[in-house]
């Protein structure tokens, strides 16, 4: 019996390939604008999870007992580890903090999805007071897309401020229902509680129009056009032209409506789509509420895409495999491993092939769909393709 | 190429007609024969079971869907729900034999571990669950009245339009769940990245179905 528990699942091949060089591309940006590796613990204590997570995550923690007998869940979140991480280990003046991570999170499956474990990359940008951090974190999310060749996305920017400010005053149960609503894409109920409910015309005009200002930047000229008080708009709008003052125009679209676990997320907030993919890839935003729960006063803002969607996406050439298999050809294994070394120095990746038959290697070689195979005792290579042999000196001196 | 996917059977005609009143094309879908894909102006529509249709909008085949709330609610699809179409109208309902409507009624002790025959397996767990009432299942894909007459279930969940199936199985609605309706549903990245499209669409037939 080899099979996995349901909703987990083994990686390999090409697919861990492509995983694992977007990992690299995304670790690589965000490092190089000072964002630090954070390795979270697996185990995370229950009450501190149940306490700080948004009520839609608190449904999917999957609960354990560690060994010492603590009631602890499987990491559901990377976010509160990270923010957990900051208000332990780093004072006041430290801050901020710039934290990325590649990890694993673990949350009970919601139908009709299956799975169990999501490997998450993602970035959190902690204690900052000024303006410029949203900015910063969606434009290296932006940078990261586009090292990874990834044409087709599109980054949907909301700020949960305009919806606060919509249901300011309208009776917790109300304004609850219909913050529910617009959160689970469920438009025809909100409209229908909107008709039913007793509420000034004015503010219904800017409810009933919320879902639906989703596009361009025009949205932001027909919200400020909508009756009423004045939608806190500048911030957003702040933010749009950063990213188009820098290209990514054409990848952004806006969603005043947008409304991501309210009572997680305090300001803009943003999530990133592609063509191939029903489901949003993840997001993420500005969640000060959870940095003040850990008594921290400051901004806070992160986001975390899932990285086997991320790597569907994203093109498989030039993935990382190794160029050509390289045939020991009964050299000692000491001669054989130098001459690879040479290669690997080239920029040559390889994989070496210790079997006693020359025609078994190369049937491997095949099958395993190297284009180039190598004999290492006879210095010679041959292209699969056409059966050309070569001295391997000639392929050494094109490098990769 | 803008996908919509629509469900065979019983509300065919129904969503025939509010494609139409969308304006979109429609004739081929009218003529498909045993086509299951069929393609017509920029439109393309994909045709399947009922209970199968939220998922291809969940996964993002399809840009657009028409569904039952039943269905939707079954599936679990994460979805926009963007109008009620008011059509293909029924009941979500508990039935059984008459002699059982009286446990209903009672403390839930009295109908604690009933067996219920449904094609609705996590909308009945839910219902009962959100009472504290632990119920067998009976999970079926059709004839479900015939469940609690051959001793296979005490009742069942499924859906009611005019009850004359209940009546012809001697089965009474013992309580009413939800009201059911065609939906017209995205997924959650056409809502986003097709949204001009979409609205176009949520409006004509709004128009259609408040203006009958």
């Amino acid at each position: 019996m080899s099979r996995l528990p349901r909703g987990c699942h083994n990686i390999g091949g090409d697919q861990a390939m492509v995983m694992e060089r977007c990992r690299k591309a995304f670790l690589s940006r965000f490092s190089s604008f000072g964002y630090r590796p954070f390795q979270p613990a697996g185990l995370q204590l229950l009450d501190v999870a149940w306490n700080h997570l948004p009520g839609s995550l608190r449904s999917r923690i999957i609960p354990v007992n560690s060994s010492h007998g603590e009631p602890c869940c499987l990491r559901p979140d990377l976010t509160l580890a990270a923010v957990a991480y900051l208000a332990s280990h780093h004072a006041p003046h430290e801050r901020p903090l710039r934290l990325c991570y590649a990890d694993k999170v673990f949350r009970a499956s919601q139908r009709p999805e299956k799975d169990v474990e999501h490997f998450q990359i993602g970035a959190e940008l902690l204690g900052w007071d000024g303006e410029g951090a949203d900015s910063e974190i969606i434009y290296l999310l932006l940078c990261t897309m586009e090292a990874l060749d990834i044409k087709d996305y599109t980054i949907v920017l909301g700020d949960v401020k305009l919806i606060q400010e919509a249901l300011k005053g309208l009776g917790a149960g109300l304004a609850s229902a219909l913050a529910g609503a617009l959160q689970e894409g469920a438009y025809e109920t909100y409209r229908s509680i909107i008709q039913r409910s007793d509420i000034p015309v004015a503010r219904r005009d800017i409810l009933l129009a919320l879902p639906g200002l989703k596009g361009g930047r025009e949205v932001l000229k027909k919200a400020r056009n909508l009756p009423g008080d004045p939608l806190p708009l500048d911030g957003l709008e702040g933010i749009v032209n950063t990213l188009e003052k820098l290209g990514f125009g054409t990848h952004i679209r806006l969603d005043l409506g947008m409304a991501r676990e309210l009572d997680y997320y305090s300001g803009p907030l943003f999530e990133v789509y592609v063509e191939k993919t029903g489901q949003t890839l993840g997001g993420g935003g500005r969640y000060d509420g959870l940095l003040s729960s850990y008594g921290m006063v400051g901004q806070a803002v992160g986001f975390a895409l899932d990285l086997e969607k991320l790597a569907s996406v994203s093109p498989k050439a030039g993935d990382g495999k190794p160029l050509l298999m390289a045939w020991s050809g009964g050299l000692p294994p000491a001669k054989a491993l130098s001459l690879a070394q040479e290669l690997t120095g080239l920029g040559i990746a390889l994989e070496l092939n210790w079997h006693s038959s020359r025609r078994t290697s190369i049937e491997l070689a095949r099958l395993r769909g190297y284009r180039w195979w190598a004999d290492l005792a006879a210095e010679k290579v041959t292209n699969l393709d056409d059966e050309r042999e070569m001295p391997l000196e000639m392929l050494s001196r094109e490098g990769a | 190429m803008f996908t919509i996917a629509l469900p065979t059977g019983r509300v065919m005609e129904d969503a025939l007609e509010l494609l139409r009143c969308a304006g979109l094309p429609v004739k081929n879908l009218q003529d498909c024969g045993r086509n299951l894909v069929i393609e017509e102006e920029d439109c393309r529509y994909v045709l399947a079971k009922p209970m199968d249709v939220p998922l291809y909008a969940h996964y993002g085949i399809a840009d657009l869907a028409l569904a039952g709330s039943d269905v939707l609610w079954e599936s679990g699809a994460s979805l926009v729900e963007l109008a009620d179409t008011g059509r293909g109208k029924c009941r979500l309902a508990i039935a059984g034999p008459e002699g059982l409507a009286e446990r209903f009624l009672g403390h839930e002790s009295e109908i604690m571990g009933l067996r219920i025959a449904t094609k609705y397996p996590r909308i009945a767990d839910a219902h009962f669950s959100a009472r504290g009432i632990l119920i067998e299942i009976v999970h079926l894909h059709g004839s479900i009245e015939l469940a609690p007459r051959l001793g296979m279930s005490d009742c069942i969940l499924d859906i009611v339009q005019t009850g004359g199936t209940l009546r012809a199985n001697k089965l009474v609605v013992i309580d009413e769940i939800a009201p059911v309706s065609l939906r017209l549903v995205a997924s959650r990245k056409s809502a986003q990245l097709k949204w001009e499209r979409i609205h176009e669409i949520v409006e004509r037939i709004r128009e259609g179905v408040e203006g009958r």
